[in-house]
This record gives C-alpha cells, sequence and structure tokens, in this order.
C-alpha cells in the first residue's frame, strides 16, 4: 500500500509539492522562531542567573504614615490625631537589621554557595572638573565573585586588588568613559555625610549592560567609611547550589525575618511576564502555520479520495480491506508530514545555523562575539516534529476514513450509469 | 464448490426500487454462464451479489457451501482475493502503474507479488502484450487495457471470474479476443465463469444462459 501510496504522491507532483511546502514552512518556522526565542530567553536567565546574586536579602524602607507616630506621642488615650503637617519620610536608613544573624543562617544552610555583604551607597565621583552621580557598591570581594560573576569582566587591571584594601576602586566602563579615568589613577569619592575621599582605580570592567557598567565597587569597610555607616550592610547577595530553588528559598527566608528576601527570578518579573507573551504569540503563530497545512493535507486528500472511487472499487473488489483503503490513504498523509518534517527540520537547523551568525549589537543581547544566540535544544525539533506530524495525521485521518467506507459497488454502479 | 442463489432479492434507493427478486439458481463448478437480458434487467445487479460486492436484500447466496452473507469482512476479503476475478466494462487499472503491476495487485495484497510475477508475465505474454510490461495504462489501446484487466482477474487463479460486458467497451475484433481468452480460459484451467452480456452472439458463446426480465428469471425454454 505504501508502495501505491507513493506512486500517488509521485503522479500529482504539483499538489504533493504544494502539500509538502506547508508542513516544510511549519516545521522550518518552528525550529527557527523557537530556536531564537529560547536562545533569548536562555541568554536572559544566563546573565541575570550568572551575572547576579540568585537571592537578594534586601533592607526594608520602611515609610512614616500619617498615624504611624499618634502612639508613641499620645499613647493609646487619644483616639483621634489631626496633625497640622503629617508626619512623613522614609524611616532611618535602610539597613539590615541583623546582619550577623543572615551570616550564620547563610553559612549553615547547605542550599547556599556563598554569599555576599553588600553596603551601596550613592556617591559623587569626580576627577578634575568631570563630575558622575553613580552607585558604589561595597563588597567582600573575595566573596563577591563566587557570588557574581562580576570577575569574569574585568578588562584592565585585577579584581583581587580589591582584597587589599587601602580606598581602591573597580570601575564599570561607562562610568569611567564619564570621568575620563584609566587603571592606576586616582578619583574623588563624596557622599552626603562625607568629604571627597580619594580612591585608586585598580581595574575597570565591562559587563555590556549600561545600567550595571555605570557604577563602581570597593571594600565594604572602604564604602562604610566614607558612607559613615560602619557596619552597616543594606544587602546580602546569595548564590546557590541550584539557582531553580531561589523562588521557594526566598519566600521561606522572608517569612523568618523583617527584611525583604527576593530571588533573581521575582526580581525580574516583569521581563519573565513578556517572555510569556512571546512564547504565547509563538505558539499561536506556529499553531496557525500547522492548521493551514493542515487543511492543505486534507483538501489534496479529500480530492484524491474522489478522483481514485475507481480505483478503490477495484481494490475492494480484489479484497483488499477496508482497512487498506484507510491505510493507502493516511499513509499518504503520513508520508508528507514526515518528508515535510525532515526537510522542515533540517532546513530549521541550517537556518538557525545562519541566523547564529548574525552579529547583534553589544546591548543587553550581546554576548561573546555579539551575535544572536540561538537554542539548538533537542525537544524543539521534538516539539516541532510531533506538531507538524500531528496535524499531517488529523487532517489524513477524515479523509482516509471516508475512503474506507466507500462501497465499492456504489462506485461500479456510478461508473456504470 | 457451486454458487447457489436462494430466494435472493434486492431492493436500492430511496423510495426503495425492487431490482431482484426471488432469485433461485445454481451455476456449477467448471461452468460458463452469460447473464442476458435487457438494460434495465437486473443482469449487473445480479452478477455482483453473486460474486459478494453487492449485499443482498433478501435470500442467500452461498460459495462453495459457505454463506457470504455471514461470513467476517476478513474472511470475506481473502476468500475475494484467493477464489475471485472481476473484469469489468471498464478497465479500472490504476493509471499510475505499469501493466505489470496492475496486475501484481491481488498478489501484493497477500506478499506474493514476487513469487506470482513469472505466471503475470506468462499471461501478459498469452494475452499479446509481450514487450509491454512496464507501460502505463494511458500508454496502451482500449483492447489491451482490457487484456491486463483479464491477466490481473486471472493472476491469483481464481476459481470463479465475475465478468461484467467485459467487451463492452471495445472493437469487434477486441471483443472477440476477450471473448476467446474468456473461453480458453474456462475451457483449459476449469475456471466458473458468469459473465453479463446483452450481445447475443457472445452470450450464445457460453454454456448456459441465464435469462433475466424485470429482475426475474425467464425460465428455459
Amino acid at each position: 500500500m505504501i508502495a501505491l501510496a507513493l506512486r500517488y504522491l509521485v503522479a500529482r507532483r504539483r499538489q504533493t509539492i504544494l502539500t509538502l511546502l506547508g508542513i516544510f514552512f511549519g516545521a522550518a518556522a518552528y525550529v527557527a522562531i523557537s530556536g531564537f526565542m529560547l536562545g533569548f530567553r536562555y541568554y536572559l536567565v544566563d546573565q541575570l542567573v550568572n551575572n547576579s546574586a540568585h537571592v537578594h536579602v534586601l533592607a526594608r524602607e520602611d515609610f512614616l504614615t500619617e498615624h504611624g507616630l499618634d502612639e508613641s506621642f499620645y499613647g493609646k488615650v487619644v483616639r483621634h490625631v489631626f496633625w497640622s503637617a503629617p508626619p512623613s519620610g522614609r524611616k532611618d536608613n535602610a539597613i539590615v537589621e541583623s546582619p550577623q544573624s543572615w551570616y550564620q543562617r547563610l553559612a549553615a544552610d547547605p542550599r547556599v554557595a556563598a554569599f555576599s555583604p553588600q553596603l551601596t551607597a550613592n556617591v559623587i565621583f569626580s576627577k578634575g572638573k568631570a563630575t558622575a552621580s553613580a552607585a558604589l557598591v561595597g563588597c567582600d570581594p573575595e566573596q563577591q565573585i563566587k557570588v557574581t560573576t562580576i570577575g569574569d569582566y574585568v578588562t584592565e587591571g585585577k579584581w583581587s586588588d580589591l582584597a587589599a584594601g587601602g580606598n581602591r576602586i573597580v570601575i564599570g566602563d561607562e562610568l569611567r568613559k564619564k570621568l575620563g579615568v584609566y587603571v592606576s589613577q586616582t578619583i574623588l569619592v563624596s557622599s552626603a555625610n562625607s568629604p571627597p575621599t580619594p580612591f585608586k582605580v585598580v581595574a575597570v570592567y565591562r559587563t555590556g549592560s549600561m545600567q550595571a557598567d555605570i557604577r563602581a565597587y570597593g571594600a565594604i569597610t572602604d564604602v562604610q567609611r566614607v558612607n559613615r555607616t560602619p557596619n552597616q550592610v543594606n544587602e546580602i547577595a546569595v548564590r546557590l547550589h541550584d539557582y531553580t530553588q531561589a523562588a521557594a528559598l526566598a519566600n521561606t527566608w522572608a517569612a523568618l525575618s523583617p527584611e525583604k528576601v527576593e530571588s533573581w527570578d521575582q526580581q525580574n518579573a516583569n521581563l519573565f511576564s513578556v517572555v510569556a507573551v512571546q512564547e504565547t504569540i509563538r505558539y499561536l503563530s506556529i499553531g496557525a502555520i500547522m492548521i493551514v497545512a493542515g487543511f492543505g493535507i486534507y483538501n489534496v486528500l479529500n480530492m484524491t479520495v474522489v478522483q481514485k472511487r475507481r480505483d478503490i472499487a477495484i481494490l475492494r473488489s480484489m479484497g483488499y480491506s477496508g482497512a487498506d483503503i484507510i491505510w493507502l490513504f493516511f499513509s499518504q498523509g503520513l508520508i508528507l508530514g514526515l518528508s515535510g518534517v525532515v526537510l522542515g527540520l533540517s532546513f530549521g537547523y541550517l537556518l538557525s545555523l545562519y541566523l547564529e551568525t548574525i552579529p547583534f549589537g553589544a546591548g543587553p543581547m550581546g554576548r561573546g562575539a555579539g551575535h544572536l544566540i540561538i537554542s539548538f535544544e533537542p525537544a524543539i525539533y521534538l516539539q516541532s516534529a510531533l506538531l507538524a506530524m500531528l496535524a499531517a495525521l488529523l487532517a489524513s485521518v477524515l479523509p482516509a476514513r471516508a475512503a474506507g467506507r466507500l462501497a465499492p459497488i456504489e462506485i461500479i454502479r456510478a461508473g456504470a450509469d | 464448490m457451486s454458487i447457489v442463489a436462494r430466494g435472493v432479492g434486492k431492493v436500492i434507493g430511496h423510495p426503495p426500487n425492487k431490482v431482484l427478486s426471488d432469485i433461485t439458481l445454481e451455476i456449477r463448478d467448471g461452468e460458463f454462464v452469460a447473464l442476458t437480458g435487457r438494460s434495465g434487467a437486473g443482469k449487473s445487479t445480479l452478477l455482483y451479489v453473486l460474486s459478494s460486492l453487492d449485499p443482498v436484500s433478501s435470500g442467500t447466496v452461498e460459495i462453495a457451501g459457505r454463506d457470504i452473507s455471514r461470513m467476517r469482512e476478513e474472511e470475506l476479503c481473502r476468500f475475494r482475493n484467493e477464489m475471485m476475478g472481476f473484469v469489468f466494462q471498464f478497465h479500472y487499472l490504476i493509471a499510475e502503474l505499469s501493466a505489470l503491476e496492475n496486475v501484481l495487485l491481488p498478489a501484493r495484497k497477500t506478499g506474493q507479488a514476487a513469487q506470482r510475477t513469472p505466471s503475470a508475465k506468462r499471461l501478459l505474454e498469452q494475452f499479446g502484450l509481450e514487450g509491454k510490461h512496464e507501460r502505463l495504462p494511458r500508454e496502451l489501446s482500449g483492447g489491451e487495457q482490457q487484456r491486463v484487466a483479464i491477466a490481473r482477474a486471472l493472476v491469483m487463479d481464481p476459481k470463479y471470474l465475475f465478468a461484467d460486458e467485459p467487451t463492452g467497451n471495445l472493437d469487434s475484433v477486441n471483443g472477440q479476443t476477450v471473448m476467446d481468452i474468456i473461453r480458453q480460459t474456462n475451457a483449459q484451467l476449469g475456471t466458473t465463469i458468469i459473465m453479463v452480456t446483452h450481445d447475443a452472439h457472445y452470450a450464445s458463446l457460453a454454456g448456459r444462459q441465464i435469462q433475466l426480465a424485470d429482475g426475474q428469471l425467464i425460465p428455459a425454454a
């Protein structure tokens, strides 16, 4: 039956090729689009997971409310207090209340790979007449490179020089450009609480992200001194052995302390909702292609069944069963589906290889040589094949069943008429 | 191994139209029977009812002692494949297959294509189609196409050959050739032949004629 099915397909070459193209484009588009989108998502996750900590323990910023101080001033006796100028503003500095207990908790947790206390201060950097306002992150340099990949992005100098202490600084490339400063030169750092303090630039880093490259890192003790907040930290960056556990752990820890605890994916929830929308669009567009391809097969097979009624009659008279006839037409859909899938997947793969060579700017999507990142995950190819085969087979079932139900005598009678 | 019809009736269409009524007959093994009658007499319907392609509305048809209406589809298909051959007024060759491939189609059903190839070639040569094995039906004349169809009906060495106006679409020369083949098949192989024809000359070549009028048998004079 397969041999005859093949003959039928070869005999109506044009229809076969057109039908094949539907499945072919569907499968190829799925592979290329999915490869592109998943590649982008993996890159995004990779950047978020590796460049930043998995869990951030952040100082909670509390704000005064209109009646927040009523009880402190008037006790519980007076129930209605009306302020001519209601209290407002932030309650003190945002700091992690008891960092020591956090250090003990994190050190004892086997799921934690490393953690690094940080104090981030908004300061003004200046060199000569050039000034720039940016964040100065105080950290434990040895721990920081265990928690994030910042050390990998150092382009000049050495990150480890930071550990020696004594007002040293590693500066982001964007900030460096603004100040016109080079490694081993000195810049001044001033905060709201302190006069300008000289810091020596020991290294420059460049991640490719504007936001990340417009800041600087120093030893935490130096930053605490400049900020006049000795022993205070406002963030603890935590790296886990398994980053997928981050959200669950963050939720558990958040319940144990007054600090705000967020995982990398919780911090970027908006980004992931955009990715989810992209995924939906991907499935909808590919689904539409597959439906069109399926209808193509359905139409062609339906037409073939009508055209081949006499063949069906003669085959039945020779002892071919209804099931044989169903298989004759169903196998045509199967052959179209399989060929379309093989060609589509191959073309999709080649297209993906080509896409990967397309240069893409050094923005957040760029990596290494600045090329598009395409995923070649086998699951994409498997899904594409399954979807295309499903479309082809569903579209073949109805015409094949109709062919199998045709009574040979009806066709012979119609032929005699 | 005879074919026996008992009280066979056939009703078709809406509103119901009685095409055959109360047909009782027996066709013995090795007989060559011509079903004759005017157009609309029910000849073709009787042929297809006797051959199991068309179910009866009433009565029974037994082939080789077995009631064909009681056979399961699988059994009936095997029975048709191994015991029956069909020749129609139209050749019904598959346009995409060569003459030889068309002849071998029944053998392909049971995986005997390779085994039956020599006899298929022999049949084609016997019917004057040597050197035309690989030709597609459209590359053959009407007479040649019908001879390929007969070869296809005979390739499984059937016990019964059902022919519905096998010469209906042919000129007299080709018609005579086809009739010669059918007669030879009956005489040499002992194949039981039931042939529908409205041609008195071809009917006279059969061993027995069964005449129908308005769906009923006309008793032999």
